[in-house]
């Protein structure tokens, strides 16, 4: 679009990417290029396998 | 030459600037100081230090090599293992070391003036804190993502290992439980915060559910909402306050107690897309978001600072927030944000599998605890922009500052401060409180603080009950995260060690095993979180420097592993970069242990208060702050753990430095050959947009 959109643009793409809001569409890209053929987790299987995933293996933060 | 000169120039405006802030913060006369030269001081320091040191660090010490390829490109599964974009893992990291202990040990270290904290903050960070984050999460890096447990086991030994494992499990528990106290002593008699806090329960699990089952992924907007409903609780909470239902939501200190318990068992047992999956969402959300406006208001608005420089008690020992002179204990009182042994268990496992280019350990290791540091220096500054009189009646605990406006306002005279009882009655009442005596913990003076430079620029006084709840509940929110996540983690760690022993109950996925444990973790922090509640002498005070020297245990844990692995490398020349910092980390705890341990003054020394309260108790004398013999016996009670718990901490100290010289000396000497356990070398295809690649080649080990 035009140049003054470009920071918001790109400040949406990072909230996007850092909240795991298109964690799905990566998953799908690389499942196909590692597993062809093969059938994929659909949107719900793949964030609630990620969930149990991360919390199930859970690092630590900082008091 | 010339453009090389140009090339500096930059920096030595920066150096210039931030030696001018230095000096007005060190050396101005006049009663106050702007807190714009602390926040410019910190931030071209940084910016030195990054520019320069880190890089230095970078080169040099660790040799990245760019041509490398890390776990994430050699073992990319799309799961785990999966090279981030450094600025979105950066992002990430930053979220998870951050947490309310930047935010709660400036607080308490204000005590002793503006400058002994922020000092260390600074220095501590750019020699320390970032030291250790950068090289533990390269060498796990290098070893595909190793934990600091393994690594500790691996590079030192058995013994070094399990002495790393229990340090691990007793931080955690002593962290859960100061933590807890933190959000008991803001809630305690305050229907506004309660119910705000309460709502977060309804609003995590609508939020749960939703992401779970009705539109799964789409974070964003749910989260959107859940902030929109979070301020509704806020303000709700203002009319509860005022309403009939005010009683209702008024709860003590021990009430607020068992509902944590209850509460951190439930979470822990509970799936955990209900309740920590979305709490984790909402908090980080705040947090970051909370952080950055607070950042912003400060430089807009450039608060002047209230504490002096340095107060008598930097060096007299006997300030009311917690007992004991400028050394050691600002720099135990004063992890997060300076040096951190916690920020090694996450620089080590999940991260390292994230990254995509070894250069980048620069950016993310470092770089992220910067940004923490900044975070500890806004939260020095919110806690002395206030009134120091208003401060001390605000901190210290309930058997000094008394129960009425006027008997706080003489402790603080009797202290060297003045705060009239009007101010006292003024301030609760802005902030719709009935009280801010001795809301110890660090929680209310930030929030106090933080609606005091908030309203400066958004709605004035009218506004200032309303930022005061939001900063208890951006507070509150991610302290009950930390403890919903650390009492799973314990869990973990717990069952991990059981099935050991006995193998389904190393199943964490089996329900009695579950049960059993999270009782377990819960009961232990529950304990210390009950003691401190009813501790006549104030519970923060006595648990908190025990929390600090856990942490500062857990970074001797770390530095030891960094300098073992140094040396290993064959980088004798620049293993102080870990072992200055190792050193003084040892020297501060170990100073701070011993007084705890051997100190003849009650007020220091565990066993010291055990004997004089246990004297007095003999000879059927009551010791102020206690009020009864019961109280008597609870003081002794917890002076005996709080000792053989700091026996405990110093012993692992030593214990893990001596295996580790026993290895260092047979490194030197060359008894053997040092076994390296990185990962061999191969070569990266990842293109990373076109950034300068660092090192290539430089050490290839096949």
């Amino acid at each position: 679009m035009n140049k003054a959109l470009r920071p918001v643009r790109s400040a949406w793409g990072y909230l996007k990417e850092i909240s795991g809001e298109n964690a799905y569409d990566r998953y799908l890209a690389a499942h196909k290029r590692t597993h062809p053929g093969r059938p994929a987790m659909n949107r719900g299987e793949f964030y609630r396998w990620r969930q149990d995933e991360k919390y199930n293996n859970p690092g630590s933060r900082c008091p | 030459m010339g453009n090389r000169l140009g090339r500096y120039a930059v920096w030595i405006v920066i150096a210039v600037i931030g030696a001018v802030c230095w000096g007005m913060l060190a050396l101005a006369r006049g009663e106050t100081i702007n807190a714009g030269w602390l926040l410019f001081a910190s931030l071209a320091s940084y910016a030195i230090a990054y520019r320069f040191y880190a890089r230095f660090i970078q080169r040099r010490v660790l040799e990245a090599d760019d041509s490398r390829a890390t776990p994430a490109e050699r073992l990319d599964n799309g799961r785990d293992y999966v090279p981030m974009d450094r600025r979105v893992l950066f992002g990430h990291h930053f979220a998870a070391i951050a947490g309310a202990g930047p935010l709660v040990g400036p607080v308490l270290a204000a005590q002793m003036g503006f400058l002994p904290g922020t000092i260390w903050i600074i220095v501590g960070v750019i020699l320390a804190g970032a030291v250790q984050d950068m090289t533990i999460l390269f060498f796990s890096m290098r070893r595909d993502g190793k934990t600091l447990g393994q690594m500790a086991r691996e590079e030192i030994g058995p013994v070094g290992g399990a002495a790393a494992l229990v340090a691990v499990l007793s931080i955690m528990i002593i962290l859960l439980a100061v933590l807890a106290l933190v959000v008991v002593k803001a809630l305690a008699e305050s229907p506004w915060g309660t119910f705000s806090i309460a709502m977060t329960l309804p609003i995590a699990i609508l939020m749960g559910v939703y992401m779970r089952f009705i539109r799964p992924g789409r974070v964003l907007e749910i989260s959107a909402i859940g902030v929109a409903l979070l301020v509704l609780a806020i303000i709700s909470g203002g009319w509860i306050s005022e309403s009939a239902y005010a009683e209702a939501w008024t709860f003590s200190g021990t009430q607020l107690t068992w509902a944590l318990i209850i509460y951190g068992f439930l979470a822990s047992v509970l799936p955990v897309w209900l309740l920590l999956a979305p709490r984790d969402y909402l908090s980080t959300f705040m947090k970051i978001g909370t952080i950055a406006l607070l950042a912003i208001t400060i430089a807009v608005t450039l608060p002047v600072l209230q504490m002096p420089r340095t107060t008598p008690f930097a060096f007299n020992g006997e300030g009311p927030v917690f007992a004991g002179s400028l050394f050691p204990f600002v720099f135990i009182i004063i992890a997060c944000g300076a040096l951190s042994g916690f920020h090694s268990l996450i620089a080590s496992g999940t991260t390292p599998k994230l990254i995509q280019k070894e250069s980048q350990v620069r950016m993310i290791g470092y770089g992220a605890m910067l940004t923490e540091s900044f975070v500890a220096v806004m939260a020095i500054i919110t806690a002395c922009v206030l009134d120091p009189g208003l401060y001390f009646a605000v901190n210290a605990p309930a058997g000094v500052v008394g129960d009425t406006v006027q008997s706080a306002s003489s402790a603080v005279a009797g202290l060297g401060f003045s705060v009239s009882p009007e101010i006292l009655a003024q301030t609760a009442s802005n902030v719709g409180e009935e009280s801010v005596l001795a809301r110890t913990g660090g929680a209310p003076t930030f929030a106090l603080g933080m609606s005091q430079i908030f309203s400066a620029l958004f709605g004035g006084v009218a506004m200032q009950a309303f930022w005061y709840h939001f900063a208890i509940m951006f507070e509150a929110l991610f302290i009950l995260t930390t403890v919903d996540a650390g009492t799973r983690v314990g869990r973990f760690m717990i069952q991990d060690l059981a099935g050991n022993v006995w193998r389904p109950a190393g199943r964490t996925s089996w329900l009695p095993g579950v049960v059993v444990a999270s009782a377990l973790i819960v009961g232990a922090w529950g304990y210390f979180l009950y003691v401190g509640v009813t501790d006549p002498l104030g519970g923060i005070n006595q648990l908190f420097p025990l929390f600090g020297i856990a942490n500062q245990l857990l970074a001797a844990v770390a530095l030891t592993v960094g300098t073992t692995i140094l040396l290993k490398m064959g980088k004798l020349k620049y293993v102080w970069v870990t072992l200055l910092p190792l050193a003084w980390d040892a020297a501060v705890t170990l100073t701070a242990s011993y007084q705890k341990i051997f100190s003849a003054d009650p007020k220091i020394g565990f066993f010291a208060q055990r004997n004089a309260f246990q004297d007095a108790l003999n000879n059927g004398e009551v010791l102020a702050p206690a009020t009864s013999a019961a109280e008597m016996q609870k003081v002794i009670t917890n002076s005996t753990v709080d000792g053989i718990l700091s026996i405990l901490f110093a012993a692992l100290i030593i214990i893990i430095i001596a295996d580790a010289a026993r290895v260092w000396f047979g490194i030197l000497h060359g008894a053997k050959e040092p076994v390296m356990t990185e990962a061999p070398w191969q070569e990266s295809k990842l293109d990373v947009d076109g950034r300068e690649l660092v090192g290539v080649g430089s050490n290839r080990n096949e």
